[in-house]
């Protein structure tokens, strides 16, 4: 039989099911390669004794041939922006360094009630707020294909998991392309939802209005299996979506499918970056389907609504962490107000200032009309778009991001950073479901992807135009460094 | 109006962070920067536009339940997080004085 981890999450579980692999080999196996490869540094906290009693548990129930869950004995790790019951949820802060979850997120809670061995927490940037994972407050994380380059962020840990195989399934958030980006950057497939499809109970808040859980896998078969799992109603988060739960069957051709391609929006291209883009359009061409140009040049306002709405979102989200009830609390702070400042002061990272702050600003008396609504206008515009975009496509194609995974500390003029996000913050404005596939590498023989967005509450579409094109295309692979 | 170091000074406040001299100068410098960017809205015309209030039309609808009581977090657990505590509450600096 081959490594275990040359499986996809879905073939190691059918492996399991079939008796041909034991619960607890998959936790050890995968517990000492997140061990031996702690150089690509993806988890805060990893739980071997958690994962060992739930696989021994688990081989027993097979043994009595008892019913097990959807995700049974896949490796699971998950982002450390989401509860996990008894364990620390840092969210990349030194501001929650101690703090322990008093409940489980509820995505979490259906991997665990569906069997999934939940392996450990992997970090991100602070408060899910960077493309890079360079502003983790702990240490930043490595992209498995070339550790001097970074893994994309904020679900960077993530997306390094799995593209080492050190799991073969991880949850991320995506806010504004932190799923998507990470997952393209690092070579691996990654999965936002429609708004509200997977419950945001449970998960740190950042921009309530854009965040979705959301899944990391080696092939999109995995992300399928795991939205068969997450997407469910729930009722400690109102925004969740209250439809019934959905089956993912994925066909293999794209017959008579309308893919929209928005030209001019994607002109500047880097030419490396438009020839893998353009490439995946005549795969997917050749699997059947037509394209037709839409419009949707506004997007490239995306960068500004984005950044003013979230980071007003973000600032009302952490002012709860006021050194109180939770979190760190300064030890100089001698009356109520210097307890919310100093404590905001050593419990945040440069980063989260500075977004607390523009968040603050375009919200502030003088400002929130320039700013702020001015700004939830623009998104109503592009909702609009994208609502006339769809009426003459079923789904349209945007690279992942403008260049491949940069080095590390190569990026340090913040709107340079915000870039990095222009293709994937579209789909958070509009609460589309979107898919980042690997689609080839560039010339420096680092990952790229491509996007497949679809209209809202479009989900199993959109996966299943997904697997026809990775079917066709084949770009996955493991980083050589990590094979054996 | 420009971003200078005065409205950082009552963003400070406002936003209830203190920083350093050094993260000061360099928040200062970034949004400026930012902000700089964020005005390209202006060009955008959007007059007689809506705000957007959600983002997904048509699935808008009222989230109603019984405003029950349930224990779903424990006094203990919950002050296991507190920062600081007394007699099973949560301990603060005196707010009056006197």
């Amino acid at each position: 039989m081959k490594n275990l981890h040359h499986f996809s999450a879905t073939e190691l579980r059918d492996a399991f099911l079939k008796g041909k692999v034991k619960a607890v080999e998959i936790a050890r196996h995968f517990l000492d390669r997140i061990e031996r490869h702690g150089d690509v540094k993806a988890f805060l906290s990893t739980f071997g004794e958690r994962a060992l009693q739930k696989a021994e548990a688990l081989d027993r129930k097979r043994e009595k041939k008892l019913p097990v869950g959807k995700l049974a004995a896949i490796p699971v790790a998950l982002k450390d922006n989401m509860h996990l019951s008894g364990e620390i949820t840092t969210c990349g802060s030194q501001f929650l360094k101690n703090y322990r979850a008093p409940f489980d997120a509820t995505a979490v809670r259906l991997i665990e009630e569906h069997d999934g061995l939940i392996l450990g927490k992997t970090n991100l940037d602070e408060f899910a707020m960077g493309s890079s994972t360079e502003n983790s407050s702990f240490f930043p994380t490595h992209n498995p294909w070339d550790l001097k380059c970074v893994p994309g962020g904020s679900s960077g840990g993530s997306a390094a998991a799995v593209a080492a195989r050190l799991c073969l399934l991880a949850t991320g958030s995506d806010t504004g392309g932190s799923i998507r980006q990470p997952a393209g950057l690092c070579g691996v497939v990654g999965y936002k939802p429609t708004y509200g499809r997977v419950s945001r109970y449970g998960l740190v808040a950042f921009g309530s209005s854009w965040d979705q859980i959301g899944p990391l896998a080696p092939t999109v078969a995995d992300a399928a299996l795991a939205m068969e799992v997450m997407g469910r109603h729930c009722e400690h988060d109102a925004t969740s979506l209250d439809l019934p739960p959905e089956s993912y069957s994925l066909p293999k051709d794209l017959k008579e499918v309308k893919i929209g391609i928005p030209r001019k929006f994607l002109e500047s291209l880097q030419p490396e970056i438009s020839k893998n883009y353009f490439a995946a359009i005549e795969t997917m061409k050749s699997l059947g389907a037509k394209t037709i140009d839409v419009d949707l040049d506004i997007l490239k306002h995306s960068i500004a609504t984005y950044y003013i709405l979230a980071t007003a979102e973000a600032s009302t989200n952490l002012a709860r962490f006021d050194g109180i009830r939770y979190g760190i609390r300064s030890a100089k702070a001698k009356t109520l107000d210097q307890v919310y400042e100093y404590s905001r002061q050593i419990g945040f990272g440069r980063e989260v200032k500075k977004r607390i702050m523009l968040g603050t600003y375009v919200l502030s008396a003088g400002y929130q009309d320039a700013f702020y609504k001015k700004a939830q206008k623009v998104r109503t515009l592009m909702i609009d778009a994208f609502e006339k975009a769809f009426s003459d496509c079923d789904a349209i194609i945007f690279p992942v991001a403008p260049t491949g995974a940069f080095e590390s500390g190569t990026i340090t003029d913040p709107v340079a950073m915000y870039l990095q996000d222009c293709f994937t913050i579209p789909a958070n404005i509009a609460g589309l479901p979107a898919v980042s596939v690997p689609s080839g590498f560039d010339s420096r023989r680092m990952p790229l992807g491509i996007q497949i967005y679809g209209p809202q509450l479009c989900d199993v579409s959109v996966l299943q135009y997904a697997h026809a094109y990775e079917q066709a295309s084949r770009h996955a692979r493991i980083p050589p460094r990590y094979e054996a | 109006m420009e971003f200078d170091r005065k409205s950082l000074e009552h963003l400070k406040k406002l936003c209830r962070i203190e920083c350093s001299e050094e993260e000061e100068a360099d928040i200062l410098t970034s949004l400026q920067k930012v902000l700089g960017h964020m005005g390209q809205l202006k060009e955008v015309n959007t007059e007689g536009v809506p705000s957007c209030n959600h983002v997904l039309r048509g699935m808008l609808r009222n989230q109603m339940r019984d405003d029950e009581v349930k224990n779903l977090l424990p006094r203990d657990k919950f002050l296991g997080n507190a920062p600081d505590q007394i007699g099973g509450m949560v301990r603060v600096p005196p707010v009056l004085k006197g």
